[in-house]
């Protein structure tokens, strides 16, 4: 899910890049109108190391392995945070590991990050049934992160199928990237039922938590 | 006459050529080529099945002097040009994942790095100093709020 450094041409990283900054703008304003940020900081340092590591945690789905993103959970979690926190994560990632790229730092953190915050609204919605309804929490954390990897693989295989390499042989590569999203078909249930059981299980731990998110 | 004379030709012809053919024998060159070959894979560990290999030569990098298709292992393997020193850029990219690596040919030498330039054990060093930076923030900022 993380486009890496000479995949897109540069006009579309630029792109990316142009787009990611009023989003995190947009977002360090939401944060702040919120009241003090430094209250959800511990948060969302822990969640972002979370993010940093999820990357390596690989899940077989034949014949090829997707590894966990966990935007849903963070947006879900976190609100407005999560676009900083999924930026800043995706920016150690890729000078640490080299997934991903500084030069796609933008358009990764759109393909990420933005999903992440329809999460978060998706999430909002159990409110319907009442802050402290279990089912509801389960349900909408579910769906909020099915929708975030959902928006995530749609996002990733439109970009990478309108900006095949001109050297690359399009039909096989279209065809590589197709069978790769269908692997992340799994990973939105798995996300999904992840994100479930972490908001449920932190209704009943610590509830303070997910207040006003 | 004239048919006559069309038809000496041809048979004189038929004689020549395989006369020309067969007097020089049988001739085998040789050159000593460098063979270079890649192994590409994900950082899972999972060969990087028929993914696309394009190389690019040190006088031309904008278009690929070869490209090719890795094997089940992800596997690849070609003969640079040894007449055109420098740096070799090999890229293998496949579904929106890939890396490139440089290999340095210079008058029959070759050298160059692997793209993965981490062990195992420093990933894990870099990812445990990273957590602890974070751990260390949200600390402070719990810290700070009591």
């Amino acid at each position: 899910m993380h486009i890496p450094d000479g995949y897109l041409p540069t006009a579309v990283c630029a792109a990316g890049y142009a787009i990611a900054v009023p989003v995190t703008a947009f977002a360090l304003y939401k944060i702040r109108k919120e009241g003090d940020p430094r209250e959800k900081i511990p948060k969302a340092s822990l969640l972002t190391a979370a993010f940093f590591v999820a990357s390596w945690i690989h899940i077989p789905v034949p014949p090829t392995s997707v590894h966990l993103i966990l935007s849903g959970l963070m947006g879900s979690i976190l609100g407005y945070f999560a676009f900083p926190a999924i930026l800043i994560g995706l920016f150690l990632q890729a000078v640490m590991f080299g997934h991903g790229g500084l030069s796609t730092l933008g358009v990764n953190a759109i393909v990420i990050g933005l999903p992440a915050l329809v999460a978060y609204h998706i999430f909002r919605l159990r409110t319907l049934f009442g802050e402290a309804n279990r089912t509801g929490t389960g349900i909408f954390g579910f769906l909020a992160s099915l929708c975030a990897i959902g928006i995530s693989t749609g996002l990733f295989v439109v970009l990478l199928i309108n900006f095949i390499p001109a050297d690359m042989d399009a039909d096989d590569e279209r065809n590589a990237i197709l069978a790769l999203a269908l692997g992340h078909v799994p990973l939105m249930f798995i996300e999904g039922a992840f994100t479930a059981f972490v908001t449920m299980f932190l209704l009943r731990v610590r509830p303070q938590m997910l207040i006003g998110i | 006459m004239k048919h006559s004379i069309i038809v000496l030709i041809f048979i004189l012809a038929i004689l020549y050529l395989p006369t020309t053919a067969y007097a020089h024998g049988a001739k085998i060159e040789y050159t000593v080529a460098t063979n270079i070959e890649i192994v590409a894979k994900y950082d899972s560990g999972e060969p990087m099945a028929k993914a696309q290999v394009s190389i690019y030569a040190p006088d031309n990098p904008s278009t690929p002097w070869l490209t090719g298709t890795c094997d089940e292992e992800g596997r690849f393997s070609f003969t640079p040009d040894t007449s055109i020193p420098g740096t070799w850029d090999i890229q293998v990219r496949q579904a929106g994942h890939g890396d490139m690596i440089h290999i340095t040919i210079d008058e029959g030498s070759v050298s160059g790095s692997s793209s993965s330039g981490y062990s195992t054990g420093q990933i894990i060093i870099m990812a445990v100093c990273v957590i602890w930076g974070i751990l260390g923030t949200a600390l402070f900022f719990k810290r700070r709020k009591a």
